[in-house]
């Protein structure tokens, strides 16, 4: 999932702005307004849903077959339920009755083949129809090579029935994404900012760059939310939104890692914090296709260089689990008992000298130019210069970093990986799997033969135990083989207004619909 | 040829100049826009289709001949990212900015102007010294820096203003104020040298050997020849309103035109880029002319 941010102001200023001032009492206003969005969703059109603020906003209006708690199980949305044959390819799709769009027309069997249809239609220009891609005829039909996907078909007004191309057991997962939301037939040009689905809140205003505004559909089929309405404000300054909060005037506010320590300091700030392990891993990308990196071990030993529990602590406020493997431990497929990297300069020396390199090496390190990613940057570079590793700081705009990393220019990438769906395999698969090497996400260019075929097992495996044992041997297997310098964790952490009431950070980005938080008027 | 034709007809060159340097930048430029199109996890098949859809994969020439041609019929083209037309974006953003810097350089003018006087009456004088002080730090220090310590004062400590979002009235103070802050400064150091210049200039000695009052000297006859220079400053310190919006504007949230570009920029949205960066320079172009038009009329030997 992609992210950017807007300028990120020194960290004096973020200071100097939260040490000020507690939060006033309970505001009047009925409505829950969020500071997260530091930018203005693309559109609401779900086909062309690829970053953070879209797919929370896109969240909120629209439903798909499935849809994530925000502790990230799947559970049932507008699939009341569903079974797979016993091979793992067919999957049949008992469909919700009496659901209505936001325009009061009827959710049917037909709907599910027209959003699917639209969004791999090479006209609708989305990019994004790689989640539907495992439905047989899908790649052809987006190619242009077929007039329909031959995978979907529906059975009777209830049903729909999904052929995969191949067992595809976490298939429902993906149908949670945003890109696979239910639309309505037709679809005017001006959907992206007029949308119409079937979600717990209707889209009412959009001023852009500024706020989004959506009140309760009261017509919904399932739990309606308790607030009538629900503001999105975006912010580009997270010491605007810190002073925003400050003043009352937002209730969930993001808490930027430079201050952490800040607001865990004082217990009143304290009391406010919500943290959440969300399924988002920071590596190094090693470049195994360059020169020394293509050893072993020399990715070992810049593993071993660095004091990742230091960094962690030092720089992002200890906001994270260092890493041992790429499967987050919130997810089945996870070994916590494997122990991370240990720093240790002289086995990193040691290493370096029996791949060849007793006098060290150069590589290029890159990283985009937020603040946070900098400051660790800067960190890894003097940790490897410990070990007699020469690091060159390549420090680029995010867009040409993705760039040099995709085509495999950059030797060392500093990145992190937020989660698309809550699975092990959103980290083996797009990271690791030589299928994806290049744009796919596996910027490490890995290619070992023995990872790919559990990783593909493991995807084409229908039982969730034998499944898990594969995600556990994958995650092992590319530990040991160390395409990248496995860092930490992320924990995001939220201060929220002691008047907002049960609303809990989400573990996966569109896991928090707001339906059951409330604005409390009695909170003193 | 009148004055205002040879001018228009000079905007032409310059502009045309803008489009193509804008696009070559941004042809040359490292950052690949269909890989910010498609997010962080892509297929080849997908991104080589975007790219041919876009025409990003044709010669630059061709490229070049069908953006100038959208641009000559009035078309700006439709965001890559958002998919809205990039002339509707403008039209939505850029009154919020244009309020913002009228605003921004009302205050300017009032306190600038106001600022240097004062300071002139007694130079080298504990006030005079006390302002350009003052002047002095509003010039060095940076603008998102001097609109967090606003929002510090005037929000947070006093609670008299909002911290940040868009509106009329007291929303438009801080940023107003934020601004138009180095503009206040700079304004008052140029009114505060050009009165002291026409304070002591032969006009001014037969006004106040008229034995007319001292408020009369100062504003009619002194300041009124001082503000030659003056309006030179504000002219010039257009385009510094329009670069001090991309801040001004991110520090508090102000929907307008600098933050659309900054953000078009980081996800190289190369038609809202080229659309923002051409309508900003024929503005620009165009408050020049205006500039250069009030010279003609309060100074007759500009021609």
């Amino acid at each position: 999932m992609f992210r950017f941010r807007a300028h990120t102001v020194t960290l004096v200023a973020l200071t100097v702005l939260t040490a000020c001032g507690g939060s006033d009492t309970t505001p009047k206003r009925g409505a829950i307004v969020d500071s997260r969005d530091t930018y203005d969703p693309r559109s609401f059109d779900p086909a062309l849903s690829t970053d953070v603020p879209t797919g929370r906003a896109v969240g909120y209006v629209f439903e798909g077959l499935t849809r994530f708690s925000p502790d990230a199980q799947v559970e049932p949305a507008l699939a009341s339920s569903w079974t797979v044959s016993p091979d793992g390819r067919i999957w049949r799709f008992t469909l919700r009755q009496n659901v209505k769009f936001h325009d009061g027309s009827a959710f049917t069997a037909q709907h599910v083949v027209s959003s699917f249809t639209r969004v791999l239609d090479p006209k609708t220009r989305g990019g994004r129809g790689w989640p539907l891609f495992p439905i047989a005829g899908a790649n052809d039909f987006a190619a242009g090579k077929a007039a329909s996907i031959s995978g979907l078909k529906v059975e009777n007004d209830s049903i729909v029935v999904v052929t995969l191309t191949e067992p595809f057991a976490i298939f429902p997962k993906l149908l949670a994404m945003p890109v696979a939301s239910i639309v309505p037939t037709t679809i005017g040009a001006d959907f992206g900012e007029k949308p119409i689905g079937t979600g717990p809140w209707k889209m009412v205003e959009w001023k852009h760059d500024d706020f989004v505004r959506f009140i309760r559909n009261e017509t919904y089929w399932g739990t309606k939310p308790l607030e009538d309405s629900l503001v999105a404000r975006i912010i580009p300054e997270p010491s605007t939104a810190v002073a925003e909060f400050e003043s009352g005037n937002v209730d969930i506010l993001y808490i930027p890692e430079a201050e952490t320590r800040q607001w865990e300091q004082t217990e009143e700030k304290k009391a406010l914090l919500q943290a959440a392990p969300v399924l988002r891993l920071w590596y190094v990308a090693l470049n195994t296709t360059r020169g020394p990196l293509a050893d072993v071990r020399v990715r070992r030993a810049i593993n071993h260089a660095i004091d990742t529990r230091a960094i962690l602590t030092q720089l992002l406020g200890g906001r994270g689990r260092l890493a041992a493997g790429i499967i987050p431990p919130a997810l089945d497929g996870s070994d916590t008992t494997r122990a991370p990297y240990a720093h240790d300069v002289a086995k990193a020396k040691q290493l370096l000298t029996e791949a060849g390199f007793p006098g060290g090496l150069t590589v290029k390190l890159w990283c985009s130019q937020d603040a946070t990613q900098s400051r660790v940057a800067q960190a890894i570079q003097g940790y490897l210069k410990e070990a007699g590793i020469t690091a060159e700081l390549v420090q680029r705009e995010s867009a040409s970093m993705r760039e040099a990393a995709r085509k495999g220019d950059a030797d060392l990438v500093l990145k992190d990986w937020y989660a698309d769906y809550p699975d092990a395999e959103n980290f083996l698969y797009p990271l690791l799997h030589s299928a994806n090497a290049g744009v796919g996400g596996n910027v490490s260019f890995f290619r070992n033969a023995a990872f790919d075929s559990v990783v593909t097992a493991s995807r084409r495996e229908t039982d969730i135990t034998k499944r898990t044992a594969l995600y556990v041997r994958a995650d092992s297997m590319a530990f040991a083989q160390a395409p990248m310098v496995f860092l930490w964790f992320y924990n995001e952490l939220y201060a929220v207004q002691p008047w907002l009431k049960n609303w809990s950070a989400p573990t996966i980005f569109n896991g928090q619909r707001m339906i059951g938080a409330r604005i409390d008027h009695s909170t003193p | 040829m009148t004055f205002l034709a040879r001018r228009l007809l000079l905007a032409i060159p310059t502009l045309a100049g803008v489009l193509i340097a804008v696009f070559l930048l941004l042809y040359v430029a490292p950052g690949d826009p269909v890989q910010q199109m498609v997010g962080e996890r892509a297929d080849s098949v997908t991104i080589a289709r975007l790219r041919a859809e876009l025409k990003l994969d044709e010669s630059l020439p061709v490229q070049f001949a069908s953006y100038a041609g959208g641009v000559l019929r009035g078309d700006l083209g439709r965001s890559y990212i958002t998919g809205r037309p990039i002339t509707q974006d403008i039209r939505e953003r850029f009154p919020k900015t244009a309020q913002l810097a009228l605003a921004a350089m009302t205050i300017a003018i009032v306190l600038g102007i106001g600022i240097g006087v004062l300071a002139a009456l007694k130079p080298a004088g504990a006030f005079d010294k006390l302002l350009m002080g003052a002047t002095y730090l509003g010039i060095s220090f940076p603008v998102f820096w001097v609109g967090l310590l606003l929002i510090l004062l005037f929000a947070l400590t006093l609670k008299w203003l909002p911290p940040s979002g868009y509106g009329g009235g007291l929303v438009l103070i801080l940023p107003a104020l934020t601004l138009g802050s180095r503009s206040i400064a700079y304004l008052a150091r140029v009114t505060r040298s050009s009165m002291l210049d026409a304070m002591s200039s032969d006009h001014v000695r037969t006004a106040r050997a008229k034995g007319l009052s001292n408020a009369s000297v100062v504003l009619r006859h002194g300041l009124r020849t001082a503000l030659i220079p003056v309006v030179t400053v504000l002219g010039l310190d257009v385009g510094s309103y329009l670069t001090g919006s991309i801040l001004t504007e991110t520090v508090f949230g102000w929907p307008g035109l600098g933050r659309y570009v900054v953000n078009a920029i980081a996800r190289r949205d190369l038609p809202a880029i080229q659309g923002t960066v051409l309508f900003l320079s024929v503005v620009f172009v165009l408050v020049n002319l205006l500039t250069d038009m009030a010279y003609k009329r309060s100074d007759p030997r500009v021609s």
